[in-house]
């Protein structure tokens, strides 16, 4: 004996009042779901247009359908619907248990009197609906999405920011304009190519050129990320300029690539003494200086001295003695006696660089104006902003000139700093060819012995020559000095 | 007979042993249902009480009840095996032979009653353990059977433990259930004292068969039970196993060893009792509700914390049934699923 119609027409309608309770439930979470939608839609209504409250209402109604469908969908087992059935009619599991011992095989002979017990309570029942509605949580908070889905349908548009600056070129410039900009980007995000030849600390400084606004720039060469003036004479476009942005605030993360502008242009060793020692004897009396302060400043004075062979290094030496003997006015007296010294030779090196700030240079610039009234040449004016001498070939486009090779870069390098670089720098290149021979020199010839003299000396002393030539070369310099 | 004329009769025959019962034992009938499930399920089952509850008396008058033979062994300390299950002996015949004799111990009873079985050391205790599971025992390297139906019926006193021997795992693990007679309430304090105090006893009469026994056993493992019923009755079990990864946290935390299949079986044959007796053809989930306990709490085997904490198996079991229901299709909505 197998199930009866009204096992089967039981189990029937369980099932569809089943399906029916899953329609409203997902139908309840579409719908929610659909209005959150529609509030983004309505909220953008400025740029959608008129077409939103439409649209806002078909995700509401399209997410209800869409949750309506699937809860129509989905399967409902007969075994669950008996054993709905079974709890809900307290049918103690026979309708559940009739369904799945009815057909077995290995039915004892009591499933019989089961089928028929079960078939006799099935159609006493008073049918009923059995399955409890259920509100989902999307379906208690729906009135929220909704409401406010109304309100902004009656509400006038929200003007929403557009993200892009108003629109100054045509149409076909503007494409234009695009492409240069996304070249530009290629351009600064391709992994820049070191310049092998130069140092590291050149490199630093051709980052410093360009603070004085030269256009020229290299393949390759960082320039191009912290000039502006690409940007500047076109179009504003804000993204660009973000990407901008970001590729200078990448750069601004490698420090170590970054010129030190404080340390090449406005502090050398010598003025960072003398801040040093301003600070150390700043309203002090002489008992009141560190000791210990005033000979470390003595120490590195003498250093400086004796490295570089210049004349206060003596006095350093005298100041040191002074305070190991318990003098520190003596030791403040030599050490000021070698500041003087220091800066007058300072000042010496600038006047030579026609850097701004030597005596050489106020007394130059005034014989300049002199010369100026006089009707000189061309030659004798300054260079412009920007500009630097190139020794023997006349104006450079970079202030300090090219960037020297870097010595030992190769093992037959062995040469004198200076002495075959181009470009400016402390040497000087004797093969005056072009137009450079035509300009009269404004050094004088003792100086400039002088400074190679003492250029060689330090690159004997930092073993940059070869032992062998160090008696060649030292009797070159004597035989223009007997000269 | 045909099949509801079968059933019928065991409803019926269920119905008068207990009120046969019920004519002596006031009050317990919970465990009067549950003895009687035992019996017809074909297993033995353990009674625990203080003393005065009646659990003897309860044993001995459903021995009245019952057409069957019945024995009783007092458990004591120097109780040994041969005592209960029977030793050779030497006879001599009437041609003045002598030869050895098997003399049936006590065991060779259809109902046994082992009071106060604890205090028997383990050993004797022992002894009963082939008869409850095999039906037979083994004296002299000869197997002898037991009668059929063998029905065990043990009671322990929970608060008199010294000089006592509780019973071990194995042993437990052999009564279908374990049941506790608790005390009395008012009335039934008093419906005893009217009963027992007046000069008139009541009568007990025999109403079911040992053969009867026997159909009924057979008709009880005809009863179908769902795939559901049976998945969850398992699942109760495998949840009292802390090892299980769905073990409810109460099991991990109190027990150290889960019920045996044994106690699923247990589970499964007292339902069917229950449903049959009920006059249902089928297993329901309320009936492995309401036989979880008895089948289960002397299965399960409390660790350290647990016993530190005074932890009650039938709570336990409570909670893991609950936890167990949670956890399976039982409680949710079927349209959630």
């Amino acid at each position: 004996m197998t199930e009866s119609p009204r096992i089967d027409g039981l189990l029937r309608r369980i099932r569809g009042e089943i399906r029916r309770r899953r329609a409203e439930y997902y139908g309840l979470r579409g719908a929610f779901w659909g209005a959150i939608a529609a509030v983004g839609v309505l909220l953008a209504k400025h740029g959608i247009g008129s077409a939103a409250p439409w649209i806002a209402g078909a995700l509401v109604v399209g997410g209800a359908a869409a949750g309506i469908a699937y809860g129509l969908a989905r399967r409902v087992g007969r075994s669950d619907a008996a054993r709905v059935a079974d709890r809900a009619f307290s049918l103690e599991d026979r309708v559940a248990t009739t369904l799945e011992w009815a057909e077995r095989p290995d039915r004892t002979p009591l499933v019989d009197s089961l089928v028929a017990d079960t078939i006799a309570r099935v159609d006493a029942l008073e049918l009923k609906r059995v399955v409890r509605r259920v509100v989902p949580r999307e379906g208690r908070l729906l009135a929220a999405p909704v409401v406010v889905c109304l309100l902004l349908a009656v509400a006038p548009p929200i003007p929403l920011p557009s993200g892009r600056l108003p629109d100054f070129l045509p149409s076909g410039e503007e494409e234009k304009e695009e492409r240069a900009t996304s070249s530009m980007l290629e351009e600064s995000s391709r992994p820049i190519a070191k310049d092998q030849t130069k140092r590291s600390s050149f490199e630093e400084r051709d980052f410093a050129q360009r603070a004085g606004g030269t256009g020229a720039t290299t393949t390759g060469d960082l320039s191009a990320i912290f000039k502006d003036t690409s940007l500047a004479s076109q179009r504003p476009d804000f993204n660009s300029f973000m990407k901008k942005g970001d590729e200078r605030l990448r750069m601004l993360e490698q420090v170590d690539r970054l010129p030190d502008l404080q340390s090449d242009f406005t502090n050398n060793q010598y003025k960072m003494v003398f801040r040093k020692s301003k600070s150390l004897t700043s309203g002090l009396r002489p008992d009141q200086i560190s000791p210990q302060k005033l000979r470390e400043l003595l120490e590195e004075m003498e250093r400086l001295g004796r490295k570089g062979g210049n004349n206060w290094s003596g006095d350093a030496m005298e100041g040191m003695e002074a305070l190991e003997g318990g003098q520190p006015d003596r030791a403040l007296d030599a050490m000021q006696r070698a500041l003087d010294k220091m800066r007058a030779m300072d000042e010496a090196q600038r006047s030579g660089k026609n850097l701004r700030g030597g005596r050489e240079s106020d007394r130059s610039g005034r014989g300049r104006d002199r010369a100026r009234g006089d009707g000189a040449g061309p030659e004798d004016q300054d260079f412009g902003e920007g500009e630097g001498l190139m020794p023997g070939r006349g104006r450079s486009n970079t202030p300090k000139g090219e960037a020297t090779q870097r010595l030992r870069s190769t093992p037959y390098d062995v040469g004198v700093e200076g002495e075959s670089r181009q470009g400016r720098k402390e040497g000087y290149d004797t093969n005056l060819t072009g137009r450079g021979g035509a300009m009269a020199s404004r050094l004088q010839y003792l100086g400039v012995i002088g400074q190679y003299r003492k250029q060689m000396e330090d690159a004997i002393t930092r073993e940059q020559v070869p032992r062998d030539f160090h008696d060649q070369i030292r009797s070159y310099f004597q035989s223009l000095d007997e000269r | 007979m045909n099949r509801d004329a079968r059933v019928e009769a065991f409803v019926a025959a269920f119905e008068a042993l207990r009120v046969e019962v019920e004519k002596v034992i006031v009050g317990h009938r919970e465990v009067i249902t549950h003895v009687l499930t035992g019996l017809f399920a074909g297993g033995h089952v353990l009674l625990e009480g203080v003393p005065g509850l009646g659990k003897t008396l309860l044993i001995k008058t459903l021995s009245e009840g019952l057409e069957l033979s019945f024995s009783r062994i007092q458990f004591t300390p120097d109780l040994m095996p041969a005592d209960i299950i029977g030793t050779n002996i030497i006879v001599e015949d009437p041609d003045g032979r002598k030869h050895f004799q098997f003399q049936q111990g006590p065991i060779f009873a259809h109902i046994l009653l082992a009071d106060e079985i604890n205090r028997a050391t383990p050993k004797t205790q022992s002894a009963l353990l082939e008869g409850m599971q095999e039906g037979a025992v083994t004296v002299g390297g000869a197997s002898r059977p037991l009668p059929a139906p063998f029905f065990v019926l043990a009671t322990q006193n929970p608060i008199e433990m010294e000089g006592t021997y509780p019973l071990p795992e194995a042993q437990l693990d052999r009564f279908l259930f374990k049941l506790r007679v608790r005390y009395p309430a008012i009335e039934e304090l008093n419906a005893i004292i009217d009963r027992t105090t007046q000069s008139r006893a009541a009568t007990v009469s025999r109403v079911v068969s040992g053969p009867a026994v026997m159909s009924f056993r057979e008709l009880i493992r005809e009863v179908p039970i769902a795939s559901h019923v049976r998945d969850f009755a398992s699942a109760i079990v495998m949840a009292t196993h802390p090892q299980w990864e769905k073990a409810p946290e109460v099991a991990r935390r109190f027990v150290r060893y889960g019920a045996s299949p044994r106690g699923a079986q247990a589970l499964v044959l007292g339902a069917k009792v229950r449903a049959l007796a009920e006059g249902r053809y089928n297993v329901s989930v309320d009936d492995i509700k309401a036989l979880a306990a008895p089948a289960l709490r002397h299965r399960i085997i409390l660790n350290f914390e647990g016993e530190a904490e005074g932890i009650d198996t039938d709570n336990l079991v409570a909670r893991i049934m609950e936890s167990t229901e949670a956890a399976t299709a039982q409680s949710r909505e079927p349209f959630l699923r």
